[in-house]
């Protein structure tokens, strides 16, 4: 007995091992090996050249396609910006096309809002219900009473639809949540905003300087690129953070500054800039105007006054206006993207544009370039009605100088609120996490539910999705058309065009289809005359000169630019579309409005004892409160986590990767969120990236992981000039959990 | 490979493309971004940043451990896992010193870089290389006097991540501004391999003793088929 056994058992336990040593003659080439199963095998696969949407930069991708399905996302090597490389969302888009969590149907609440209970419906249930209910709102209340909250490239199409239904009110967050008050305070200077991309010659630059810019954890490919290769030609770095970024530890000078004190230290720049004369004085005389009452203004702002403001030494701030100086033209000061900070935002952009301007900047090489706009096809549509009653968010009236095209976001939550112009009954929320974007969220939830309608159109179920009546699933950004956007402000400008690399999953629809369904609903196909995105497209690119059948298999088609101010000038063209037609140092406009013509510092609120500023920023691996969900970046990053001086943990006895839970000035706590003690941070703040801590449980990853500051943000300083929300002026408390979790 | 740690921000876009080309399971990662802590006092601070792959080091410390022959090198000097031959018992991601291995759960095979060995065949560089955001991976052959990895090398003084104890010839090469070089190969010293038993004593008795129970297995298999051959199937009690 014990001998059999004994035979079997040797046979049993070697044959593991055995197995796979067998194997030894049988292996396959090394090339297929490492394939995962169902890569390429014998498919062949079609490349499809499109943009990316993980982020709206515009980067060049191809998709790879075999059977239906998209295998991989890589960077397009044909692309005039990005030249094929590619971010770490970018190349995550499977993840976001493949997502478990996606909408999958139109769906229609059935719970309470905010509790995320719907039943699935048909499209054609969907579209008629939202088409009797505008109908209805149209009547009773007008159509003014509908908010439109657009985001992204395929919203045009239901921006139309919204214009030709009658209304005025459309907002999005990337005006008064995030460029507004940059784009306001460079055009009231130079005529003109700077767009996305951010038309910086970093580059090309002797010098960058970057103050409220953290590029290298904001990624935007090409932006990163220039960033880099600019490094590696030998440009010097200043950057002004109050946190230890990764653009930080390049730098040749950090300047820690206390949070919300820039203006300061920009007002002493341009007072060393004047007082030792490195001022670009032929350029200031050639196309200026103002000087004199700058140099005034500035007399007092000496850096010995500005080192008590900002913490920053008097001898660093002298030592790097000297290097701007001595690197001018060619200094890179970066305008920053996000710039809703502390309610006095357009002034410091102002402050922020003035130097770049005593600098001979703008224009130059090195600095900021012009955009190169090119021609656009269009339809002939019939007139848009014109609204009875003026913009109820405030756009050109309460804020004088907020762009009536982007208009203030919170200006329609206030209106809904209050009833006041006039009462707003229905929200059309598209391609915006409106309760992750707008501060204030409880203010936007109550919004929410004081509505007659609520409707989001999206892809994932975010935050504000359980707040919806309606939910119309959108195809993502591989499964559409959207139409051809120009480029303007990339240093070789380019149009480029998505095409959809499939159809669309499940019952998701395009953008275009959703909004032409509804004209035809509503009676307004005569502002969507063309049948199908090839006819779109078709009329778009018409005047473009360029090759449409090029374009399409290319996905994005350079055309000459001419960054320089010496490009326009032989052409003979206006070149700054100010009042006067120079460079506006002094803002007689603002003067007239009732504002600062020139910037001034105001001290903000400091942090009550035992409270910190809540800073907060991006990562690189997820865009907004949009990516946190997909599988791939959610591996890349979970979480956020709290980055806070340790000096300031050592006194409270917080230890490194506690967990923590946040609770601002008003009571409001967040979810636990991990500590990051570091000594890279001012003591004064604390700092988490912004996207994470959604309520959503419709999110299965990101659901409940880490903190949200918009949360956070019970309060914000309205910017009085265009209506931007500044929110970093809450404070936050940790309290501390028990150990573990 | 060689790496400029000036250029490197740490996007990760490296890791995403690698995840995407290689089907890498979220979470896990063949090249892998690290960030040091903060050094220094506020407001006197440096940092820095490892971007970490397998080296295929000129004296792989993974190949000997592996008891089924699956780590190899191949004829252009590439690391190579035979995930055919892998059986999966991790000896190597203990062995490697730079933790550029790991268990794949999804194969539950390992998993590393080969460089894109395949997109190498097919003319392309590494995904990583092709996409990184800010220029900062090279790719390219060191024995070859002409190209831009071997200038970065052998002129500008690219280094590898070695200690006085752990040398094994690591072909990933870093850039950078020395303190700055210094700070990341300090705070990232290769590790000590790990093996079941000492290294020596693995080489002289452990290997040879899984290679002969694998010889047996066949043999005892062959004494049995023979046997069964020979005198038909018969009933035995277990």
């Amino acid at each position: 007995m014990s001998k059999t056994i004994t035979r079997r058992r040797f046979i049993g336990t070697c044959g593991a091992v055995g197995a796979a040593a067998g194997l030894v003659g049988t292996g396959r080439p090394l090339q297929a090996q490492g394939r995962p199963p169902g890569w390429r095998g014998t498919l062949r696969v079609k490349k499809v050249a499109s943009v990316c949407e993980m982020c709206f930069w515009r980067c060049g991708i191809l998709a790879s396609v075999a059977a239906g399905r998209v295998l991989r996302v890589e960077g397009n090597p044909d692309h005039p910006m990005t030249k094929g490389r590619l971010c770490a969302r970018g190349n995550a888009g499977t993840s976001l096309l493949y997502d478990r969590d996606r909408l999958k149907f139109p769906m229609m609440r059935v719970g309470k809002r905010g509790e995320g209970q719907f039943k699935r419906i048909t499209w054609d249930e969907a579209l008629d219900f939202l088409a009797e209910k505008l109908k209805g709102i149209k009547q009773a209340h007008g159509a003014e009473s509908v908010a439109f909250f657009p985001h992204g490239v395929s919203a045009s199409f239901f921006s139309i639809l919204m214009k030709a239904y009658g209304t005025p009110n459309s907002a999005e967050p990337a005006f008064a949540q995030c460029r507004g008050p940059r784009e306001v305070g460079y055009a009231l200077t130079f005529g003109r905003g700077l767009g996305s991309p951010e038309p910086v010659d970093l580059e090309e630059t002797k010098l960058m300087v970057f103050i409220g810019t953290h590029i290298g954890e904001n990624v935007f490919t090409s932006q990163v690129t220039a960033f880099a290769e600019g490094l590696a030609k030998g440009a010097k770095l200043v950057v002004v953070d109050p946190r230890f970024s990764t653009a930080a530890e390049k730098a040749d000078w950090w300047l820690p500054i206390r949070p919300g004190t820039d203006i300061a230290l920009l007002l002493a720049w341009i007072h060393v800039l004047i007082e030792e004369n490195l001022c670009d004085q032929d350029y200031l005389k050639q196309y200026a105007n103002g000087f004199d009452k700058v140099a005034a203004h500035v007399k007092s702002f000496t850096p010995e006054w500005a080192e008590k403001i900002t913490q920053i030494p008097a001898d660093r701030i002298r030592e790097t206006a000297r290097a701007m100086g001595k690197a001018k033209p060619a200094v890179a000061l970066h305008p920053g993207r996000h710039a809703t900070w502390y309610g006095d935002d357009t002034q410091r952009a102002r402050a922020m544009a003035i130097l770049t301007a005593l600098l001979g900047a703008w224009g130059r090489k090195g600095g900021i370039f012009l955009p190169t706009s090119s021609p656009k096809g269009s339809f002939d549509l019939p007139d848009y009605p014109e609204p009875t009653r003026p913009r109820a968010d405030g756009a050109g009236t309460t804020y004088p100088l907020a762009s009536e095209e982007l208009g203030v976001t919170n200006g329609l939550v206030d209106a809904t609120l209050t009833g006041k112009p006039y009462p707003i009954k229905a929200w059309i929320v598209y391609g915006q996490n409106s309760l992750q974007s707008i501060p204030q969220q409880e203010r936007t939830k109550k919004a929410i539910d004081s509505l007659d309608l609520m409707v989001v159109v999206d892809v994932m179920p975010n935050d504000h999705v359980l707040w919806a009546d309606l939910v119309l699933p959108e195809a993502t950004y591989l499964e559409r058309y959207d139409p051809p956007a120009v480029s303007e402000s990339a240093k070789v400008p380019f149009v480029s065009v998505r095409f959809p690399a499939i159809a669309p999953l499940y019952e998701s629809k395009p953008g275009w289809w959703i909004a032409q369904q509804m004209a035809k609903r509503l009676g307004l196909e005569a502002f969507f005359p063309w049948k199908t995105p090839e006819e779109h497209f078709a009329t778009i690119i018409e005047p473009m000169d360029l090759n449409a059948e090029e374009l399409m298999v290319r996905g994005a088609m350079p055309f000459p630019g001419r960054p320089y101010l010496d490009d326009r000038i032989a052409a003979g063209e206006t070149l700054f579309e100010t009042d006067s037609g120079k460079i506006e140092l002094y803002s007689a406009r603002l003067k007239e409005l009732g504002f600062d013509p020139l910037p001034v510092y105001t001290p903000i609120e400091d942090p009550p004892d035992g409270y910190f500023r809540l800073l907060y920023g991006r990562a690189p691996v997820h865009s907004f409160a949009r990516s946190e969900n997909n599988e791939q970046l959610f591996g890349l990053m979970p979480e956020n986590e709290l980055w806070m001086q340790a000096s300031v943990a050592q006194h409270l006895g917080l230890q490194d990767s506690q967990r923590v839970i946040l609770e601002n000035q008003d009571g409001v706590k967040s979810l636990p969120v991990r500590l990051k003690v570091t000594q890279g941070i001012h003591p004064d703040c604390v700092y988490m990236v912004h996207g994470f801590g959604q309520r959503s449980r419709l999110l299965s990853r990101a659901g409940g992981k880490g903190a949200s500051d918009t949360e956070l943000m019970t309060r914000v300083k309205i910017d009085p000039i265009m209506g931007g929300t500044g929110m970093r002026v809450n404070f936050v408390k940790p309290v501390a959990l028990g150990p573990g979790r | 490979m060689v790496t400029d740690l000036r250029k490197c921000v740490g996007c990760q876009a490296c890791t995403s493309a690698c995840n995407s080309e290689w089907d890498v399971p979220a979470g896990f990662a063949r090249t892998r971004i690290t960030h040091t802590p903060v050094t220094g006092t506020f407001p006197t601070l440096a940092a820095g940043i490892l971007v970490a792959q397998c080296s295929h080091c000129d004296d792989a410390p993974c190949i000997a451990p592996c008891p089924s022959g699956a780590t190899f090198r191949d004829a252009n000097g590439i690391v190579q896992v035979n995930r055919e031959l892998c059986i999966g018992c991790g000896f190597c991601v203990e062995a490697c010193p730079y933790q550029a291995r790991f268990i794949n759960p999804v194969i539950k095979k390992v998993d590393k870089c080969d460089f894109c060995s395949p997109r190498l065949a097919r003319g392309q560089e590494p995904a990583c290389v092709t996409t990184c955001t800010a220029h900062a991976k090279f790719f390219g052959d060191l024995e070859d006097r002409h190209s831009e990895v071997f200038r970065m090398v052998y002129t500008e003084g690219a280094q590898r991540r070695e200690s006085d104890d752990i040398a094994v010839g690591p072909n990933v090469y870093y850039l950078g501004k020395p303190s700055q070089v210094q700070l990341v190969m300090n705070t990232f010293p290769p590790r000590k391999p790990k093996l079941p038993v000492s290294g020596t004593l693995w080489e002289k008795l452990a290997k040879p003793a899984i290679l002969g129970a694998v010889g047996l297995t066949f043999l005892g298999q062959a004494i049995a088929f023979f046997h069964q051959l020979r005198h038909g199937e018969k009933d035995h009690e277990d």
